[in-house]
């Protein structure tokens, strides 16, 4: 035992770097080896049956507040709403706060739009690139109460019947971040409803926000994204176009349970030198 | 100019040199794993500087020209009174370049005082109209959904803070009923930072599993990339690197 606790002990980094390195990449190669089934979250149900209850032709506003070191994660979530949106026929207006998500979100609705399904969506009429504007979140809530195209600058029939943001039926932010805050903060004074995509290491901070409500839903992390895509692929949704978070969640999980393994190894390694060294 | 842009399609925005490129770079960043080295900086400091220069064109034409350079030149053809604020406010903004001097760093505080009166003035009471809402809607299931689970979530709440903020009560020793509360306030605090550190774990991985899926999809990119890293890695701590005086290493 002690040789083996000694070797535990003396084992180099880059062998876990190794092994969490192969548990992400080995279950891209063998698929079919790691199939999970996982339950909804109630805050992703509750994220896509609002937009699923929004009428045809109803705005939505989408906040895209990242850029690429996050994609992982957030990308897949907006993706499927959009692609909702674009099912139920809902206006989508995406707005970015940082310059550098701007790149990330045309070319995701580039790509959207080879689907045969998407390709007829236009720009100015079914979705529109609102830009980035160099004010923050604050003054562009007050600008946008005030008149809803002219803080944007921009034209299109998709604006049509749209005076103030009050006319916008729910609106999403997607933030690695703090950033939907902005808008919380200034929800109880004009009362519009969100839900929120954030990533895992942000999450825990936006759950009392879903308790007192002024969150409809959240889309928590990975796993968020995928249980976003199972509902949409329950809904006839092509499997195959609609697996980029599932695709992860199977390298997550082994991921994690070589986690589990090593932690479990440095406690016993500790509660065991502590023993020996009670008894000696 | 058309031989440039041959040049361009065929290189930069050639799908082929993209793929490899992305597998390249991630490769590169992920050497650092196994010790610091120069293709771990040369990936480093290519990405830092296509983020600057990309975020500086980008905020010129999107910001600069639009908001300020073609205001200015309207106003130039056409001057407005309110064309002045414009001006104002560029002026306000270079005064910013005073902070490089000793002596009439000063001038910068007028803008800087703008900028914290409107902080002060718009975020104090909104923060605070907002730190109320979730206090009495976090207490509301108490009274409307009286559920086991939704009441004893209220006490977690209440005597968790209590308990917490208790233990960084240090005006008295932690001893007694004080020790005691001290004593759960920091478990309460362990369990929070154990969900936190859960779920940042998970966010990081997600993170790599984005990366592992382009070196998966790729994999003939990445097979012959990961020999020829590995090659020069060899070669380059076998022949050229000399050892520092105090290496990550011998830290280990």
């Amino acid at each position: 035992m002690e040789k083996f606790v000694l070797i535990l002990k003396k084992l180099d980094r880059r062998w876990i770097f190794l092994l969490i390195f192969l548990a992400c990449i080995i279950p891209f190669w063998i698929p079919t080896l790691f199939q999970q089934k996982f339950s909804t979250s109630k805050e992703t149900q509750r994220v896509y049956d609002i937009i699923n209850s929004l009428d045809e032709g109803d705005p939505v506003f989408l906040d895209w507040a990242f850029d690429p070191t996050l994609q992982a994660e957030l990308l897949p979530m907006v993706e499927q709403t959009i692609k909702q949106c674009f099912d139920k026929k809902l206006r989508v207006f995406i707005y970015y706060p940082y310059l550098t998500g701007i790149g990330l979100g045309e070319n995701l609705l580039v790509n959207i739009k080879k689907e045969e399904k998407y390709k007829n969506m236009e720009s100015g009429v079914d979705y529109i690139h609102l830009g980035y504007l160099p004010i923050g979140i604050d003054m562009m809530i007050f600008s946008m109460y005030s008149d809803f195209k002219s803080t944007f600058g921009k034209e299109g029939r998709i604006f049509k019947g749209i005076k103030t943001f009050a006319d916008i039926k729910y609106m999403m932010s997607y933030a690695g971040s703090a950033h939907p805050e902005s808008y919380l903060l200034l929800q109880r004074r004009f009362g519009f409803r969100m839900g929120a995509g954030v990533t895992a290491v942000i999450g825990p901070d936006f759950v009392p926000y879903l308790q007192t409500g002024q969150l409809d839903g959240m889309l928590f992390g990975l796993k968020g994204a995928a249980e976003y895509e199972n509902l949409r692929i329950n809904q006839g949704a092509d499997k195959i176009k609609n697996s980029r978070a599932n695709a992860g969640m199977a390298s997550l999980t082994l991921s994690h349970l070589v986690m589990f393994l090593f932690i479990g190894l440095g406690n016993f390694v500790y509660f065991y030198e502590r023993k020996y060294k009670k008894s000696n | 100019m058309d031989i440039i842009n041959t040049v361009i399609d065929s290189t930069i925005l050639n799908h082929t040199f993209q793929i490899w490129m992305s597998v390249l770079f991630t490769l590169m960043m992920l050497s650092f794993l196994f010790r610091d080295n120069p293709l771990y900086k040369l990936g480093e400091n290519t990405f830092l500087g296509i983020s600057l220069g990309y975020g500086w064109v980008q905020l010129w034409n999107i910001t600069v020209v639009p908001f300020l350079v073609r205001p200015i030149k309207d106003a130039y053809l056409d001057f407005q009174p309110y064309d002045l604020t414009f001006i104002f406010w560029l002026l306000m903004g270079c005064t910013m370049f005073f902070r490089f001097s000793r002596n009439k760093a000063w001038v910068a505080n007028y803008y800087f005082a703008f900028v914290f009166a409107y902080a002060a003035g718009y975020e104090i009471p909104v923060l605070v109209q907002a730190l109320f809402i979730q206090g009495s809607n976090m207490m509301k299931p108490l009274f409307e959904q009286p559920s086991f689970f939704e009441i004893s979530k209220w006490f977690v709440i209440i005597f968790g803070t209590f308990t917490a903020l208790m233990y960084f009560f240090f005006s008295k020793p932690h001893k007694g009923l004080l020790g005691k509360t001290a004593k759960i306030g920091i478990l309460i605090l362990m369990i929070n930072f154990g969900a936190s550190f859960g779920a940042t774990v998970m966010g990081r991985i997600a993170l790599f599993i984005g990366r592992a899926q382009v070196l998966a999809t790729n994999y003939e990119a990445s097979i012959v990339l990961v020999i020829l890293i590995s090659i020069f890695l060899f070669v380059y701590f076998k022949f050229f690197h000399k050892e520092a005086q105090l290496d990550d290493e011998m830290m280990h």
